[in-house]
């Protein structure tokens, strides 16, 4: 039932209201209407196979080959792109196929950067998974080389594209939070983070997250797509990094931590509290931004917004529904509801109707073929990559680590 | 959606080691658990992990309640133009469809707008639509045998010798059988003198008109299964049982024969089926 005005001005006075945050559902839907893009994938694990589905859904691309060094994986990967051409060296596939305009890269992270130089000097877009490069000696390199491209980089952190993050990132823009009090970000799984091996001898290069010779461990893995949308949101860059890690549950002989927790110090005194683990799944990845007029949670494919009683009225939540949030009787939050209400559809489930994932590639598709600006830049994506990179720093050596100024 | 069917995997053989692992994840609104068997569990996890990843995916790919799973998107684009499918969903919508016409339609996975004959598959593009704009499909009669059937292929990729696993004890694939034993030891059935069956490289789903029960045999919800023809609730008390190759197609065969009452002509040499009584 949407409440009228009067039930909501009573029902808000005295509680903290939970608004949901809802995308306009031309913006959530976000199909490119451009021209066919012929795309080639490198990288077919399962990240990879996650871009392949949702490269199926837009029309507008064509995936023309697939790209692995294990044969089983570039079987996998056609399996989802019908057509495509398989390839095991990513060099050959840049030179037997000059027809292919985009590339883009799901390897593991510390084999980013040559696939990607490799690319920009064949004249390519390139779409660059998250995070970047698992050096900083990495990320610049990779920056300085989309700086002379003259075709698209776009880096695969999905904050920026995603609907609901951008409809958060405009209230805070019109003020909806007000000043800034603390930020807090988990990301919660229970995994090993151990993958299987077809065969003994490839058990390290499939376990390189656990390879304390190139992970950045949970703050690079998991974190830098966090630590991009909160720079992004909140328009600030971390100054210092304290953090700690342990191993909480794999105990398994490895030494990359499985839990961690650390400290994001911004100018002005701002903290974000951050924490990952493998061990426990509760909470899921999550950011939390409060301000002194509101709090926003944010969870990639749903946000609520928590105003407090003494905020002022802004006007849209006139048009909000509500929803059940813990305790809170909360309300959603609709963009256009006028339309909406008048189609009957107000109460369709207010998640996103993509993963966040696609958001992010239809972005891409879009700068490639109708010039659309980067959703991401190689300069953006080299920033929250180096706040992780350093963050891994900070929990292995036990040492608080300065940022430079300029990432 | 098959109703729970009590199963027992107990195996009573010694040897603990060589069943070290047992996973379990929420998904499809119910609990997949895998029982994995092997001599290297270092080795067991990870291979288990990775079939628990594909059970979530296939959550996440086939809901028809999550607005960002690829069953919603065929649900809103479906009509204005055909949607394109990977090999194993293209596969998951043939099987369906072959049942579907085997049934002579008392399986349907559309269940708004016309039913019957609204779905299409294109071959050569590898694509689905919908004849009418008010169709939608759910796959909830038979998603949860594909996301045993690709676990299990994962499980078989990485040469596990013996698994059992199953969605909300209703949908189940054995592979191999516990050392010194035909098969995976199953009952259909709750009571203490429900038939067993041993269940070896096959499948088995279990339907029954009258809805899941609790441990007293009480309903836990009224019955569910529809006749798509006649949109009428199949009345009953009885558990329909289907073992056979594939997961999926035991689903939808399960639910098929609820619907018809009786094992069809149509169904091959490789498909056992079972009628159990209300205790």
């Amino acid at each position: 039932m949407l409440p009228d005005r009067r039930e909501f001005l009573i029902q808000s006075a005295g509680a903290l209201a939970a608004f949901a945050l809802i995308p306009e559902p031309a913006a959530a839907l976000s199909v490119p209407q451009g021209r066919a893009l012929r795309v080639a994938l490198i990288g077919a694990g399962r990240q990879g196979r996650a871009i392949l589905a949702e490269l199926q859904k837009i029309d507008a691309v064509e995936v023309a080959a697939v790209c692995d060094v294990l044969p089983g994986r570039v079987t996998a990967g056609i399996e989802r792109a019908p057509g495509a051409e398989g390839f095991a060296d990513h060099r050959a596939l840049l030179d037997r196929r000059a027809d292919i305009e985009a590339i883009i890269v799901a390897t593991p992270t510390h084999l980013h950067r040559a696939i990607a130089e490799d690319a920009i000097a064949a004249r390519r877009h390139v779409y660059c998974e998250a995070p970047l490069a698992s050096t900083v000696a990495d990320c610049r390199a990779i920056e300085a080389a989309a700086a002379t491209a003259a075709t698209v980089f776009q880096a695969g952190f999905h904050g920026r594209s995603n609907p609901l993050y951008r409809r958060t990132w405009s209230l805070m823009r019109a003020g909806s939070l007000r000043d800034i009090v603390s930020v807090s970000a988990r990301h919660h799984q229970k995994t090993s983070w151990r993958f299987p091996a077809s065969d003994r001898t490839l058990e390290r290069a499939a376990n390189w997250r656990l390879d304390p010779e190139v992970s950045i461990g949970l703050a690079g893995e998991l974190g830098a797509q966090q630590f991009d949308a909160i720079h992004w949101l909140i328009n600030a860059w971390p100054e210092r990094i304290d953090g700690a890690g342990s191993i909480r549950l794999w105990d398994d002989g490895r030494t990359v931590p499985d839990t961690i927790t650390a400290r994001l110090h911004f100018p002005g005194g701002i903290v974000l509290d951050y924490g990952a683990t493998l061990a426990n799944s509760y909470g899921d990845a999550h950011e939390v931004i409060h301000g002194s007029n509101a709090a926003v949670r944010l969870a990639w494919s749903n946000g609520w917004l928590f105003k407090e009683s003494d905020a002022p009225t802004e006007g849209w939540e006139v048009y909000a529904t509500r929803q059940q949030f813990y305790s809170e009787e909360g309300i959603a939050l609709v963009a256009d509801a006028t339309q909406l209400a008048a189609q009957g559809r107000l109460r369709e489930s207010i998640a996103l109707p993509h993963p966040s994932l696609y958001y992010a590639l239809a972005d891409f598709v879009r700068s490639c073929t109708e010039g659309a600006t980067v959703a991401c830049s190689a300069t953006d994506g080299a920033r929250a990559t180096i706040v992780g990179i350093l963050m891994n720093q900070a929990i292995v050596t036990g040492s608080a680590v300065d940022v430079p100024a300029s990432g | 959606m098959p109703a729970g069917a009590a199963l027992s995997p107990v195996v009573t053989t010694a040897e603990p080691r060589l069943w070290p692992l047992r996973l379990a994840t929420a998904a499809m609104g119910t609990r997949f658990e895998l029982v994995l068997g092997g001599d290297d569990p270092e080795r067991l996890r990870p291979v288990g992990e990775a079939a628990i990843e594909i059970i979530e995916d296939s959550h996440r790919r086939l809901s028809r309640f999550a607005p960002d799973s690829l069953v919603s998107h065929i649900n809103r684009t479906g009509f204005a133009r055909p949607v394109r499918l990977d090999g194993d969903m293209f596969d998951l919508f043939a099987d369906a469809l072959a049942v579907h016409h085997a049934s002579d339609g008392a399986f349907d996975i559309a269940v708004a707008g016309g039913r019957g004959g609204t779905v299409l598959l294109d071959e050569g593009a590898r694509t689905i639509r919908f004849t009418r704009e008010d169709v939608a499909i759910d796959l909830g009669a038979i998603a949860k045998g594909h996301a045993l059937d690709l676990a299990v292929r994962v499980l078989r990729e990485h040469g596990v010798p013996f698994a059992l696993l199953h969605g909300g004890t209703s949908s189940v694939a054995a592979i191999g059988a516990p050392p010194g034993m035909t098969g995976w030891r199953i009952a259909l059935g709750r009571s203490a003198g429900a038939r067993s069956i041993a269940l070896r490289d096959a499948a088995l789903s279990v339907s029954g008109p009258a809805g899941p029960r609790d441990r007293d045999g009480r309903a836990l919800r009224p019955g569910h299964i529809v006749d798509p023809r006649t949109g009428e609730s199949v009345p009953g008390a009885h558990l329909i049982a289907v073992t056979g190759p594939s997961a999926r197609l035991a689903d939808a065969w399960s639910t098929a024969i609820t619907v018809l009452g009786r094992r069809p002509a149509a169904l091959g040499p490789a498909w056992t089926t079972y009628r159990i009584e209300a205790d």
